[in-house]
């Protein structure tokens, strides 16, 4: 194992410094540049440099000497993280390194509660990752985990303190459901579960935070909800696509989940009718001066095209409707 | 114990726990915000490590989850009697050291002070639901500590309140145990008592 930019120097064995001998790497040979007698030197060495050396006697082509070399770094400060999702239960611990060594690594993690040892479970997968029981819940005393990583380098090491009610941080709210309300032009009905890795929301109960905006404005609307799985909207614009995620937090401690997968839903918007033949006509002359906000569809009661936004417009019969436009854009 | 519970006391025990849960919610978020005053009126390091003071009741636990109802009940009880005590006494030197000076702190501290009461009162009742006696609250009381420094004292409030702070989500979570129903005979798990 040699560090990147080191200087390498390799004998061919117990061959002397005269012998004539042939170098190669990964089966090719070595330009003789690089030898100094029957020494090996490679300045500078970078990670292509890696493989398999060799070193031949001169003339009877016997195998003299042979090793792999690998070209790394040792490792910078770990990045470690803690997190209780499943709260009583116990926090697992992640970790990764800024940058590889490509070379390989090893990672020790230890956790201290005031005086007390305890043991982080390794989880089979991922494998950056360990988990561990609360022994004692409602505890002032810190925890305060070291995660040392090793390689034949050198070695680097970080550590974490917090305390129990801190890292709490639920995952975000699952099955994020949002249907429009029949009738209701306005209303859309959003419902979600709580995540599945809680173990006990009747004794550990979480509240929400709803965001939600139509997708074309980048203002989000936000809601919270101290109990319950399900909110409706009441101030949707009409027939305009809503985007809406649900977060989760202990009733009482740690912080919010991140914003749960998107979902996308329309409000309710009332079906074409059947037109009039003499509703059809003058409708084809006003449709044309219809705002943008008019859908493609040429309905005679259309809410979204009277009077901006959200406005509920109550259908009159086709002909009146269809008169208050004529004298309108005409 | 009684086998099951009538309705009405099974009605009055949800009662009980559901303010009982809203107290505790009220008390942890005063708490906070007296911590915050305390530490910066008393010249304190927030992060400081008090060590676990004499007399404090410690709401660090084991097994949580396996307790009973009436091991909930009697230890909440315990514990807030004894902050009942301890927030007065800090009320006292607290009047002693800074008199009209500090007003403020004093007023937060004698609300904390209420609400504590009040809780402990709460939980007097719910002890009373399940027919046990409640345990007496000892008339002398163990000998008062020595007189301690100011700086000491000091110290004291902080880890007083820290704990306190903890207890009241304990409290929470242990009256959200104590509510729910169980499913086999209708009472509160965990409220008989264990053989």
């Amino acid at each position: 194992y040699e560090r990147v930019g080191a200087d390498v120097t390799m004998k061919c064995g117990s061959m002397d410094w005269d012998a004539a001998v042939t170098w190669t790497v990964n089966g090719t040979d070595i330009d003789e540049s690089h030898l100094n007698g029957s020494y090996l030197i490679l300045k500078n060495v970078g990670l292509s440099q890696s493989g398999q050396y060799a070193c031949y006697e001169g003339s009877s082509w016997h195998l003299k000497y042979q090793t792999f070399l690998r070209v790394g770094t040792p490792p910078k400060e770990p990045v470690l993280m803690c997190r209780s999702n499943n709260y009583p239960k116990g926090f697992y611990c992640s970790w990764h390194l800024p940058t590889p060594t490509y070379i390989p690594n090893t990672f020790n993690i230890s956790v201290v509660h005031g005086t007390k040892d305890m043991v982080c479970e390794k989880d089979a997968t991922p494998k950056n990752r360990c988990h561990i029981r609360y022994i004692q819940l409602f505890s002032t005393v810190k925890y305060k985990v070291t995660l040392t990583v090793t390689n034949p380098l050198g070695k680097n090491f970080t550590t974490l303190t917090f305390d129990e009610f801190a890292i709490v941080k639920p995952d975000p709210p699952e099955s994020v459901v949002a249907k429009p309300v029949p009738n209701n032009p306005r209303r859309l009905e959003v419902s979600w579960q709580n995540p599945s890795s809680w173990p006990e929301p009747e004794s550990f109960p979480l509240k929400f935070f709803l965001r939600y905006r139509p997708l074309i404005l980048d203002q989000w609307q936000h809601v919270e909800l101290s109990d319950g799985t399900s909110h409706t909207i009441t101030d949707a614009y009409a027939g305009k696509e809503y985007i809406i995620q649900v977060a989760a937090k202990d009733n009482d401690i740690g912080t919010w989940s991140d914003w749960s997968v998107a979902v996308h839903a329309t409000p309710w918007t009332e079906e074409p009718k059947h037109l009039t033949t003499e509703a059809q006509i003058t409708e084809t002359t006003s449709a044309s001066t219809s705002s943008f906000m008019a859908p493609p569809t040429t309905k005679i009661c259309d809410k979204g095209a009277v009077v901006g936004s959200g406005a509920v417009a109550v259908c009159w019969t086709a002909g009146l409707v269809v008169a208050a436009y004529s004298v309108l854009f005409i | 114990m009684a086998a099951a519970d009538s309705p009405s006391t099974a009605l009055r025990r949800r009662d009980l726990c559901s303010r009982g849960i809203r107290l505790a919610g009220k008390m942890r978020a005063d708490v906070v915000d007296l911590l915050d005053t305390y530490v910066e009126q008393q010249g304190l390091d927030a992060s400081a490590s008090v060590a676990a003071v004499e007399g404090v009741p410690v709401a660090a636990v084991e097994r949580w989850d396996e307790q009973t109802g009436t091991q909930r009940l009697l230890e909440n009880l315990a514990a807030y009697r004894a902050f009942r005590a301890l927030l007065a006494q800090m009320l006292e030197e607290q009047r002693e050291q800074l008199g009209e000076a500090d007003a403020g702190l004093g007023r937060a501290l004698a609300a904390v002070l209420l609400q504590v009461s009040a809780f402990a009162y709460h939980l007097e009742e719910l002890l009373r639901l399940e027919s046990r006696g409640i345990p007496g609250e000892e008339e002398d009381g163990p000998p008062p500590p020595p007189r301690l420094s100011l700086f000491e004292q000091k110290l004291r409030g902080l880890g007083v309140l820290r704990e306190l702070a903890q207890w009241a989500v304990r409290s929470a979570r242990d009256l959200r145990q104590l509510a729910k129903p169980s499913p086999a005979t209708g009472t509160a798990p965990g409220l008989a008592e264990s053989p």
